[in-house]
């Protein structure tokens, strides 16, 4: 009993960043636009909350400082893909290529040589008051990070602006009808631009997530395709915020899964299939979803007629 | 037609530069004089020959990925997973070579190594293909994650069947040398896989534009309705061009196999992937184009590899460069755009002034 409630804890604990990037994207690709910089969002974000983390010894500086970062990235992504209309996926991929170099080479630059990796002190769990006393729901729910019990409730916010503000409805048609939104007086690609800004705020804080709240310290390839999982899911959860919190929960599972396995050193089980179990869930699901309810414009640039 | 061609080159090239210019403005952070450093990287590049076949090396795999990413780019089609077809090549090379060398006479198993890995990274981009035509999955999403179930797979096969015989590192026994690629240049490491290389890519253009084939992949990624119409199978069409781009990646992974590394190892040329996506971008998915864009990459890595030899500047300079590079040389197909049509615009009114003058 006590591994199922240990397991489940960490399902909670690992899905926060995979959620907080899905719900990014989720944002952004209801106007229209994939962020395929997330994975480079992710990075940037891991490599300046560590920083903040670091110089100033307070992991919300941290997180602030990941967010700046991720929005930067997300502002370059947006002003060549929204404003300079550059393909989406190319676009993703050479700023991919950048960011892992820069994030390098600043790394080099701030901390010069080191022998041994920089450690942080990572953050402390919040256990609520009460709730946390609930037999098996109080230690899986209520003896969490801030930062995951923040993930969830904007899962439900973001729903909610979604599916029933009217701003959720400008940011919807945005990716169905670009022209008719257009006819109607929405500025499709400031809402274009503002979405992908807010997705790289969300990513570059999900990012942070991997030095400050997992493992305490810095390396080049700590994202190492969480940020194309958490874009995954967006498509997975259906362009539903809900969507992405239960298939973040999913996957949260199948990397504890896999984590508990490889420390139990099962003989006979290679770990490896346990590593690659999260990446081989998101084809298995994208193949056997038939239903999905793309947004109509996804992907496509909008180029305003003169 | 013509300017166009040549408003492509220079603006490309111009964008290249100043890319270059960016990044190593950045080197006097690590108190490595720019100047110097650029001085330093083009003399070590173009000093000897053993370097410069270094630059052949490096880019023969490029062009490959370069052109497997293309090939499915020209049916509107998005291959990510270019680098898990590569290790799938580089897994079945390695494993042919290391178990019929000397069995069998060296230029056979050669041959027998190359359809192997074409085959394999043929089968896995026609899998790719197939989940899309048949299931309408995410071709974007399958095949960027088959990369790290391969990645995965790979690291388990060096951990048992392939690990060399100490049983000490993840990485394969070497190849035995009657299975190496001959090289053709003494005194360096090239082997022939840069022509193996630029065959591929004239090959690959015969088959896009010269033939009925490539007509056919060309149509469905323009207007898949209208190719339906002309009775090509947009399902078909999506098979073939990811079985032919994996076969590719395959390719490459043969090429560094038997041609250079001789053995495989984990943590393998892990953005040979992603740098073949820029190649094609940079050279605008033309497989002409794709060669002489894989020989700048090469030269970036060889020169940056040689500048981290002889200055303190760091490995990653070459993916600042890199990115960089390919960053402004994106934005400047937004500017040549628009400069065109302005031009068109000019061309439109001056003609349309020109009538009413007369």
């Amino acid at each position: 009993m006590t591994t199922v409630v240990n397991l489940l804890t960490r399902a909670f604990f690992m899905s926060t960043p995979l959620i907080l990037g899905a719900l990014g994207e989720v944002i952004a690709e209801r106007t229209g636009m994939m962020v395929t910089a997330v994975e480079g969002i992710f990075l940037i974000g891991a490599w300046g909350g560590f920083i903040g983390a670091y110089l100033s010894g307070s992991c919300l500086v941290g997180f602030l400082l990941a967010a700046l970062c991720g929005l930067l990235v997300a502002m370059l992504y947006g002003l060549t893909t929204v404003y300079m209309q550059q393909h989406q996926i190319v676009m993703g991929t050479a700023i991919a290529i950048l960011v892992t170099g820069f994030c390098t080479f600043f790394y080099r630059v701030i901390f010069g040589v080191q022998t041994t990796p920089l450690k942080i002190e990572t953050l402390k769990v919040i256990e609520i008051p009460l709730l946390s006393k609930i037999p098996i729901i109080g230690s899986v729910l209520f003896s969490q990070n801030l930062i995951t019990y923040l993930t969830y409730i904007l899962a439900f916010v973001s729903w909610y602006v979604i599916f029933k503000t009217s701003l959720g409805l400008t940011l919807r048609s945005c990716g169905e009808n670009a022209e008719a939104a257009d006819a109607a007086g929405i500025p499709v690609t400031t809402v274009r631009f503002l979405a992908v800004a807010v997705a790289g705020c969300l990513g570059g804080i999900a990012g942070a997530y991997y030095p400050i709240c997992i493992v305490g310290m810095y390396k080049s390839e700590i994202i190492g395709g969480s940020g194309w999982i958490a874009f995954g899911i967006c498509f997975l959860g259906n362009w539903s915020p809900l969507g992405a919190l239960v298939f973040g929960i999913i996957f949260g599972i199948s990397e504890a899964l896999g984590v508990y396995v490889k420390a139990l050193g099962l003989s006979g089980v290679p770990s490896e299939l346990f590593s690659a179990l999260p990446y081989l869930l998101v084809i298995i699901l994208t193949v056997a979803r038939r239903q999905f309810r793309v947004p109509a414009q996804l992907g496509t640039n909008y180029v305003k007629e003169e | 037609m013509k300017s166009r061609k040549a408003d492509f080159i220079i603006w490309t090239a111009l964008a290249v530069i100043l890319g270059l210019i960016v990044s190593f403005s950045f080197l006097p952070l690590l108190n490595v004089n720019p100047v110097e450093a650029l001085q330093t990287m083009l003399v070590e590049t173009f000093s000897d020959t053993y370097t410069m076949g270094n630059i052949l090396v490096k880019t023969a795999p490029l062009i490959l990925t370069g052109l497997a990413f293309a090939f499915t780019y020209k049916a509107n089609l998005y291959n990510i997973g270019v680098q898990g077809q590569f290790y799938v090549g580089c897994i079945c090379a390695v494993a042919v070579s290391l178990g019929l060398a000397g069995a069998l006479p060296g230029t056979l198993v050669i041959l027998l190594a190359m359809l192997a890995a074409m085959l394999g990274g043929g089968l896995t981009g026609l899998l790719i293909g197939f989940l899309k035509a048949r299931f309408n999955a995410s071709e974007f999403l399958v095949s960027m994650m088959s990369t790290y179930v391969i990645t995965y797979v790979m690291q388990l096969l060096l951990r048992t069947v392939l690990q060399e015989s100490k049983r000490e590192y993840l990485k394969t026994d070497y190849i035995d040398s009657s299975v190496w690629l001959p090289k053709f240049l003494s005194g360096t490491s090239a082997s022939i896989g840069i022509f193996i290389a630029v065959g591929a890519a004239i090959l690959v253009w015969l088959i896009l534009y010269k033939t009925a084939l490539g007509y056919r992949i060309r149509v469905t990624g323009q207007n898949m309705d209208a190719a339906r119409m002309a009775g090509i199978n947009p399902f078909v069409q999506c098979m073939i061009a990811f079985a032919i781009s994996g076969a590719i990646a395959g390719l490459a992974g043969f090429i560094e196999i038997n041609g250079m590394q001789h053995m495989l190892l984990t943590d393998f040329d892990t953005d040979i992937g992603s740098y073949g996506i820029g190649i094609a971008i940079l050279a605008n998915a033309n497989p002409i184009g794709i060669i002489f864009a894989a020989l700048l990459f090469g030269v970036l890595t060889v020169g940056g590899t040689a500048l981290g030899h002889s200055t303190d500047a760091p490995a990653s300079t070459i993916d600042l460069m890199q990115g960089f590079v390919m960053l402004f040389v994106l934005m400047s197909f937004f500017f040549r755009k628009k400069i065109e049509l302005n031009r068109m615009k000019k061309q439109t009114v001056g003609a349309a002034e020109g009538k009413e003058a007369a």
